[in-house]
C-alpha cells in the first residue's frame, strides 16, 4: 500500500510538471504570444519597401509572379506588397507619396494616365521595373518579361506544326498580357518570320480583363473569318475559355488552337490534339527577377535595363512524354 | 526544531500543497490577463489608427476656413492639429514583410506629405498664390481620401486579421482553460496523495509499533528492532521502543539470574541447616553416649583415683582411658582437627575395647608418621567407623575380628580406609547408607554413627560424589573408604 502510494504520488507529481511543461509550452509558443511571429515584430525589419503594381486579376499568371516576388523578398533583404493597378489608380497615383524605395508595373494598358504617373514617379527618382510592357523609356525605368518577338517566333514553330500548307491565323491579344499587346507589330514580325508562305493570312482579336471575353472574341473572329486555320491565345484564362468555345460550335479538328500558358487542363487538351501547342512563360521567375533587379538598383544603383526571362513551348509531343514517363 | 519534524513535516506538505494550488491558480489568472492583454494589445492598434483618422478629418474644417476666410483661430487650430498629428506618427519606420505593416508605413509617409502639402497651402495662402494653393488643395484633397482609403484599408485587414485570429485565440483560451482545469485536478491530487503519504509515514509506523508491543506483552522479546523513516518524533518513538524493549529484556534476564542466584542460596542454606542438624545430633549422640559428660569425667577420674589407692592397676588404666575418651569427645568442638587429635582419640577408644574384648578385637593402624601433624580431618569420623565395625561386624564371627586403619596421602587426596573382616553389609543397606539425604530425611535413631559420617562427608564435599565409598562382600568383611581432596575448601559456612 505504501510503495503504491510512493508511486502514485511520484506519478502525479511527475504527470503535474509534464502537464504544467506543456501547459507553458502551449502558451508560449502559441503564435499568438510569439512576437516573433507576429507582423509587427521588428526583428524581421528588412531594408528596403518595394510596391507590385498589377492588374487585380486572380490568374494563376499574377499568383505566380507574386510567389516569386515574395520569395525573392523573403531571400533578399526586403519586402514588397502588390497594389491593384486597374481598380485602385489612385495608390498608383500616391505611390510617389509612401515611402517605398521602388516599383515593380504591370501596365495593362497604355493609358495617359498610367504612362503620366509613370513618367512622374521616374522623373522623382523612384525606380521602376515594368513587367511584360515596357511603357516608358527612362533613365531608371527597366524592362522585364519575355521578349515579344521570340513569343511570335515560338507561335510560328508551333502553328508548324499544323498539317496545312497555307493557314490563316487569328491572333487574340488580351488586356491580362499587355506586353504582348503592346508589342503586337514585334510578335507578328515573328510569326511572319517563322512561316514565310506557310501564313496565308493573319487576324487579331482584343480581349479585355474579362475572365470570359474570349468566348465573345472567338465568335466574333469566325463570324468574320470563317476560314481561319489556327486561333492564338495570348492569355492563359482566354486559351481555355476559346477551347471550350471551338467544342461548343463542334470544330474541333477543323480549328485549332495554339494556347498561353501551362495549366492540366491545356496539357490534356494538347495530348487529345484540341490545342496545337502552348506558349509557355515563367511567371514565378518574372516576378522573381523583379525584385531582384529593384534590389540592385538599391544597392548598387544600376541593373540590366532589359531582362529575358525566356519562353518555352509546350508540343504534343512534349506532352506525350511527360504522359508516358507518368505512367512508367 | 528539527528538519524531519512533525511539526516541519506539516508545514511542508501543507506549503507544498498550498504552493501547487497558487501555483496553479496564479497561473490560470496570468494566462487569463496574458490572453486578455493579447486581445487588448491587438485592438490598441486598431484604436490608434481611427484617432489618427479622427484628427485628419479634423484638418478639414480649420483648413477649409482658414483659406476661406483668414481666420487666425483656424490656422491655430490648423497648427495644433497638424503638430498633434505629427507627434502621434513614429519617425522610426521599419519595412516589415507583411503586407498590413507595409501599408502602415506607407500611411506614415501619406500623412507625412499630406502635413507637408497643408504647410505649403498656408504659406501659399499667405504669399496669395491663388492658383498654387488651389491646386494644391485639391491634390491634398485627394491625398487624404487616400489616407482615409488606406486607413480603411488597414482596419479592415486588421479586422480580418483579428477575426483570423479570433478563431484561434478562442482555440487557445478554450485549451488553456481545458488545460487549467487538469491542471487544478492534477494538483488536487497530487497534494491529496501528498498528504496521504505523510499520514502513512506516521500511521505505518504506530501500526508497526503496536503489533510490536502486542509482541512484546506476549513475551516474545527476540522480535527485531524496527526500523523506518518517517518523522522525528516517530523516529524517536520507535527508538525509545527498541531501546525499552532491550531495557526490559535486560531487567527480565536479571530478575531471572537474581531468581537462579537466590535458589541456589536458599539450597545452601538448606544444606547449611541439615548440616547443623547433623551436628547438633552429633552432639546429641555424644551428649547421649555421655549423659552428663563432665560429671563422668570428674567421676571416672575419683574411680582412677581410688584404683590407684586400692592397687587395682588394670582397672586404673581402664578408668584413665575412659578419662581420655570423654575429654577428646568434650574437647573437640571444631568440625576439623588434626589428624593427630583424631588418630589418639581411636587409641584410646581402642584402649578401652581391648579390656572390653581381649582377644576377639584387634586393631591394626598404618600410616605415617608425618601425614597426622600434615593434614587434618572432620571432627569424630574414625572413632564412630571403628565403633560400627565392633558393633555390627562380628556379631555372628567367632574368631578374632580385625579392624584395619588405613591412612595414605595419595595427592592430592588423603585416603583414610577402615577395614574389618566381619560379615559384611548387604547390599540394599549400602545402597541406603551411599544415599545423600534429602532436606526432609529424618535420620533413624539406630545408624547414627556410620551413616552421620557418610553425610557429614557429602555435605562436606557436595562436588564430590567419591568423598566416601563402602566396599563390602557378604562373609568377608567390609572396607569404608574417605577420601578427602586436600585442596578444596570443604563447604563449612
Amino acid at each position: 500500500m505504501g510503495k503504491y502510494l510512493k508511486f502514485l504520488t511520484l506519478f502525479l507529481g511527475l504527470v503535474f510538471i509534464g502537464f504544467f511543461i506543456v501547459s507553458v509550452r502551449l502558451l508560449i509558443l502559441n503564435p499568438l504570444l510569439l512576437s516573433a511571429d507576429q507582423p509587427g515584430d521588428p526583428s524581421r525589419a528588412k531594408s528596403f519597401h518595394y510596391a507590385f503594381f498589377m492588374p487585380s486579376s486572380d490568374y494563376s499568371f499574377f499568383n505566380s509572379l507574386k510567389a516569386g516576388a515574395l520569395d525573392a523578398s523573403d531571400a533578399m533583404d526586403c519586402a514588397v506588397n502588390f497594389n491593384s493597378i486597374n481598380e485602385d489608380m489612385l495608390s498608383f497615383e500616391m505611390a510617389s507619396f509612401s515611402g517605398i524605395d521602388g516599383i515593380a508595373v504591370f501596365v495593362y494598358d497604355n493609358s495617359p494616365a498610367v504612362l503620366s504617373e509613370l513618367e512622374e514617379i521616374s522623373r522623382l527618382g523612384i525606380p521602376i521595373v515594368q513587367i511584360e510592357n515596357e511603357a516608358i523609356i527612362g533613365s531608371n525605368a527597366f524592362f522585364i518579361g519575355t521578349n515579344s518577338f521570340d513569343s511570335g517566333k515560338s507561335i510560328g514553330r508551333i502553328a508548324l506544326f499544323a498539317e496545312k500548307n497555307a493557314v490563316h491565323i487569328a491572333l487574340i491579344y488580351s488586356e491580362k498580357n499587355p506586353g504582348l499587346m503592346s508589342d503586337a507589330n514585334l510578335v507578328e514580325i515573328g510569326l511572319k518570320t517563322t512561316m514565310g508562305d506557310r501564313l496565308r493570312e493573319l487576324s487579331t482579336g482584343r480581349t479585355s480583363l474579362n475572365p470570359i471575353d474570349a468566348e465573345r472574341v472567338v465568335y466574333d473572329l469566325l463570324l468574320r473569318n470563317p476560314d481561319t486555320d489556327i486561333i492564338v491565345l495570348s492569355d492563359m484564362n482566354d486559351t481555355l475559355v476559346a477551347i471550350q468555345a471551338i467544342i461548343d460550335l463542334n470544330l474541333v479538328g477543323q480549328i485549332q488552337i495554339i494556347g498561353f500558358g501551362e495549366d492540366e487542363t491545356i496539357r490534356e487538351y494538347i495530348r487529345k490534339g484540341v490545342v496545337l501547342g502552348s506558349i509557355v512563360r515563367n511567371p514565378y521567375r518574372i516576378g522573381y527577377s523583379a525584385v531582384m533587379a529593384l534590389k540592385e538598383i538599391s544597392t548598387i544603383g544600376y541593373t540590366s535595363a532589359y531582362i529575358d526571362t525566356g519562353i518555352n513551348i509546350l508540343t504534343r509531343a512534349e506532352v506525350e512524354r511527360v504522359h508516358n514517363g507518368s505512367l512508367r | 526544531m528539527r528538519r524531519n519534524s512533525l511539526w516541519v513535516k506539516l508545514l511542508l506538505y501543507q506549503s507544498i500543497s498550498m504552493i501547487i494550488m497558487v501555483f496553479s491558480i496564479g497561473f490560470i489568472l496570468l494566462n487569463s490577463l496574458n490572453l486578455q492583454n493579447i486581445a487588448y494589445e491587438r485592438f490598441q492598434e486598431e484604436h490608434y489608427f481611427q484617432e489618427l483618422q479622427t484628427d485628419l478629418s479634423e484638418i478639414q474644417k480649420p483648413l477649409q476656413d482658414y483659406l476661406t476666410g483668414w481666420s487666425s483661430s483656424s490656422l491655430a487650430r490648423l497648427l495644433f492639429l497638424m503638430e498633434t498629428i505629427r507627434e502621434k506618427i513614429p519617425e522610426e519606420r521599419p519595412i516589415l514583410p507583411d503586407e498590413t505593416e507595409l501599408m502602415k508605413r506607407e500611411v506614415y509617409f501619406l500623412i507625412d506629405a499630406y502635413l507637408a502639402r497643408v504647410n505649403n497651402i498656408i504659406e501659399q495662402k499667405r504669399g496669395r498664390k491663388v492658383l498654387e494653393y488651389t491646386a494644391n488643395y485639391e491634390e491634398s484633397i485627394k491625398l487624404y481620401s487616400h489616407i482615409s482609403a488606406r486607413i480603411n484599408s488597414i482596419s479592415l485587414s486588421g479586422f480580418r486579421f483579428q477575426l483570423k485570429e479570433y478563431r484561434g485565440f478562442l482555440d487557445l483560451f478554450r485549451k488553456i482553460q481545458y488545460q487549467n482545469l487538469l491542471l487544478v485536478v492534477i494538483a488536487t491530487f497530487f497534494a491529496y496523495a501528498l498528504l496521504l503519504q505523510m499520514g502513512q509515514n506516521i500511521t505505518t509506523p504506530m501500526f508497526d509499533l503496536s503489533q510490536m508491543a502486542g509482541k512484546l506483552s506476549d513475551g516474545n522479546f527476540d522480535v527485531p528492532d524496527l526500523h523506518f523513516r518517517s518523522i522525528n518524533e516517530v523516529e524517536q518513538v520507535a527508538s525509545a521502543f527498541n531501546q525499552m524493549k532491550k531495557s526490559i529484556h535486560h531487567y527480565i534476564n536479571e530478575l531471572k539470574k537474581q531468581k537462579e542466584m537466590e535458589q541456589q542460596i536458599m539450597t545452601e542454606r538448606v544444606r547449611n541447616l541439615k548440616m547443623e542438624q547433623l551436628l547438633k545430633r552429633m552432639e546429641l549422640y555424644t551428649m547421649q553416649a555421655q549423659m552428663n559428660p563432665h560429671f563422668l569425667f570428674n567421676t571416672i577420674n575419683t574411680g582412677v583415683q581410688l584404683a590407684i589407692v586400692e592397687e587395682a592397676d588394670k582397672t586404673a588404666e581402664f578408668m584413665e582411658n575412659l578419662a581420655k575418651l570423654f575429654r577428646y569427645n568434650i574437647r573437640e568442638k571444631k568440625f576439623f582437627v588434626p589428624l593427630r587429635h583424631e588418630v589418639e582419640g581411636l587409641k584410646t577408644y581402642y584402649n578401652i575395647l581391648k579390656i572390653r574384648f581381649p582377644k576377639t578385637l584387634k586393631l591394626v593402624l598404618d600410616y605415617d608418621e608425618g601425614l597426622l601433624d600434615r593434614f587434618s580431618c572432620p571432627n569424630m569420623i574414625l572413632q564412630p567407623l571403628v565403633e560400627n565395625s565392633v558393633l555390627h561386624a562380628f556379631k555372628k564371627k567367632n574368631h578374632t575380628g580385625t579392624i584395619m586403619v588405613r591412612i595414605v596421602y595419595e595427592e592430592p587426596v588423603l585416603v583414610i580406609s577402615v577395614k574389618d573382616d566381619g560379615v559384611g553389609i548387604s547390599e540394599n543397606l549400602v545402597k541406603d547408607l551411599l544415599t545423600p539425604h534429602s532436606r526432609d530425611y529424618q535420620l533413624g535413631p539406630k545408624v547414627m554413627g556410620l551413616e552421620n559420617v557418610i553425610q557429614r562427608c557429602y555435605f562436606l564435599y557436595p562436588e564430590h560424589d567419591d568423598a566416601i565409598d563402602i566396599k563390602t562382600t557378604q562373609g568377608e568383611g567390609t572396607e569404608i573408604i574417605i577420601r578427602l581432596h586436600t585442596e578444596v575448601e570443604p563447604c563449612i559456612e
